[in-house]
């Protein structure tokens, strides 16, 4: 089989709708978490009332000069923000509620440039992929509305590019960073780890292990990081790598949210979409009873050869 | 012309539903594909996106490089304010003018400080941003509600990272006199001549 024809089987195979869903339902309330602190001074942060840096022209750090807005203009977007997150993550005119939310993302990233950080850049795009996608087909309100119209409920697996691109997304972003990593410090500096784990960011666990671990094991994790990183597109690939990849990303992730206060949300953000993109099928079809019902179980979503494959144990990633 | 029946019209328009549903998935997925291309090829540090795409899109998909380089020192960044009536800088406290994320880097003033530290004009903007807000609104910002401030000076804190192993305190924010000089770099103070005329108008106001 070409490789082009195993990317459309790997595009046109069912997957369960619970792995959008828990996007749909998780990451908005991340992202408004992450946003919390700026919604709560919305006229500093995209009104007239903070500090704003003059239009630049071409500067680097300024891709696009938007100026600041007036404090009841500031204040609708913030509660246009919210209401919308919250409409997504409750599935109700999903669609919209997820475009509207992406749009209030995509803006206030470009307005303050000053207070965009990675969710700020990362989230609109996500929002994007989750109102592409059947997103509103499980565990919503448009769901429930669904079946109480209609007496029928909606398919919870079908093909699904956006389950795709989110399962793309975490793997990308990790290699792409151990690329980064790799050409700047990570191989000749060895302790780039330690390194960064002092300052404002410096929680009280980040306080102990920065005095607690010697300075091999901090090689030693830098090195399995940039191995974990570098490597992630071939281990979340390999079915038999995939669990441990996965365990791997999620424990990373958890530590970086542990020993980086402020950057928890970008730790939450990744471990949804990990864990939508690539936990075990099994666990979608705890979701979705009408799913388990159905099939008993549902198999793994990726294509398999020969009937050995098709048992219960081995479906499972 | 041959006789149509709603039927066939209604299948007619079922099918070209489906001819732009169709067209609609494949132009998402080119989509999808080249925003996951960029953000790989940002890593790699090529940069042939950002120089193709407008900055606005590009910088969407600025996402993946974090952390890249080993940090030589803890960097904070603080301000000290011109008195008019002492003639004399004194440490400022900027955080009531900033009330994003007060306590940490993630603050709009660090990141301003940051980003634009070598840029005149951003610099002049703050400059007179921190002032207004102290003669107009002042905050508990060290300063006296009463006295006026004729200008700013911006520096970084460059706080040495302590070596492994060795015991050290967890990282606090602590005044500037904490700090050998050697540690402070000063990056902007308002011009003498600014200073003056702001400290004079404002005297004469009084009077």
């Amino acid at each position: 089989m070409t490789f082009g024809a195993r990317i459309a089987r790997w595009l046109e195979t069912p997957v369960p709708l619970a792995r959008l869903a828990l996007v749909r339902i998780v990451l908005p309330l991340v992202v408004l978490g992450f946003m919390s602190a700026r919604l709560a001074h919305a006229s500093h942060w995209i009104g007239d009332a903070g500090f704003r840096v003059p239009d630049l022209g071409d500067h680097w750090a300024q891709p696009l000069y938007v100026p600041a807005l007036p404090a009841w203009a500031a204040w609708t977007v913030a509660v246009a923000m919210i209401a919308s997150g919250l409409l997504t993550s409750v599935g109700l005119k999903t669609r919209a509620s997820a475009l509207v939310f992406a749009a209030t993302l995509v803006f206030c990233a470009l307005s303050d440039r000053l207070a965009a950080f990675s969710v700020s850049k990362l989230s609109p795009t996500l929002i994007l992929a989750v109102a592409a996608g059947p997103a509103e087909r499980v565990l919503s309100v448009d769901a429930w509305l669904h079946k109480r119209r209609t007496g029928k409920k909606w398919k919870s697996e079908r093909p699904c590019g956006s389950i795709r691109f989110l399962q793309l997304v975490p793997l990308t972003i990790y290699m792409a960073s151990g690329i980064a990593k790799a050409r700047a410090d990570w191989l000749h500096e060895p302790l780039v780890l330690y390194s960064q784990i002092h300052g404002s960011y410096q929680t009280w666990i980040a306080y102990s292990l920065a005095r607690a671990i010697p300075s091999w094991l901090w090689t030693t994790l830098q090195g399995t990081v940039l191995v974990f990183e570098s490597t992630a597109p071939i281990t979340f690939a390999i079915r038999k790598t995939r669990p441990y990849a996965l365990v791997f990303g999620l424990g990373m992730h958890a530590m970086i949210a542990l020993m980086f206060g402020p950057v928890v949300w970008f730790s939450l953000l990744m471990m949804t979409v990990l864990a939508a993109g690539w936990m075990p099928d099994r666990f979608f079809a705890l979701m979705t009873p009408a799913a388990r019902d159905r099939r008993g179980d549902l198999s793994d979503t990726t294509p398999r050869r020969g009937p050995a494959r098709r048992s219960r144990r081995a479906t499972s990633p | 012309m041959k006789p149509r029946t709603r039927d066939v019209r209604a299948f007619e328009r079922e099918e070209k539903r489906e001819v732009w549903r169709r067209r609609g998935r494949i132009a998402l997925r080119v989509v999808a594909c080249a925003w996951l291309a960029c953000v790989a090829l940002d890593g790699a540090g090529c940069s042939a996106p950002s120089k193709i795409l407008p900055r606005p899109i590009a910088f969407f998909t600025q996402v993946a490089v974090l952390f890249p380089r080993a940090a030589h020192a803890t960097i904070d960044y603080r301000a000290e304010a011109w008195i008019c009536s002492k003639q004399t800088w004194v440490e400022m406290d900027t955080r009531p003018y900033f009330p994003i994320d007060p306590d940490d880097k993630e603050n709009r003033f660090n990141r301003a400080m940051h980003f634009f530290r070598e840029n005149r004009a951003t610099m002049h903007a703050l400059d007179r941003y921190i002032v207004r807000n102290h003669d107009d609104h002042p905050g508990p910002d060290g300063i006296d509600p009463g006295e006026r401030i004729g200008g700013v000076r911006l520096m970084s804190l460059r706080i040495p990272i302590p070596k492994v192993g060795s015991s050290f305190e967890r990282y606090e924010r602590y005044p500037l006199s904490h700090y050998p000089d050697a540690e402070r770099k000063a990056f902007y103070h308002t011009p003498e001549s600014t200073r003056e005329r702001r400290c004079a108008f404002q005297i004469e106001e009084h009077d």
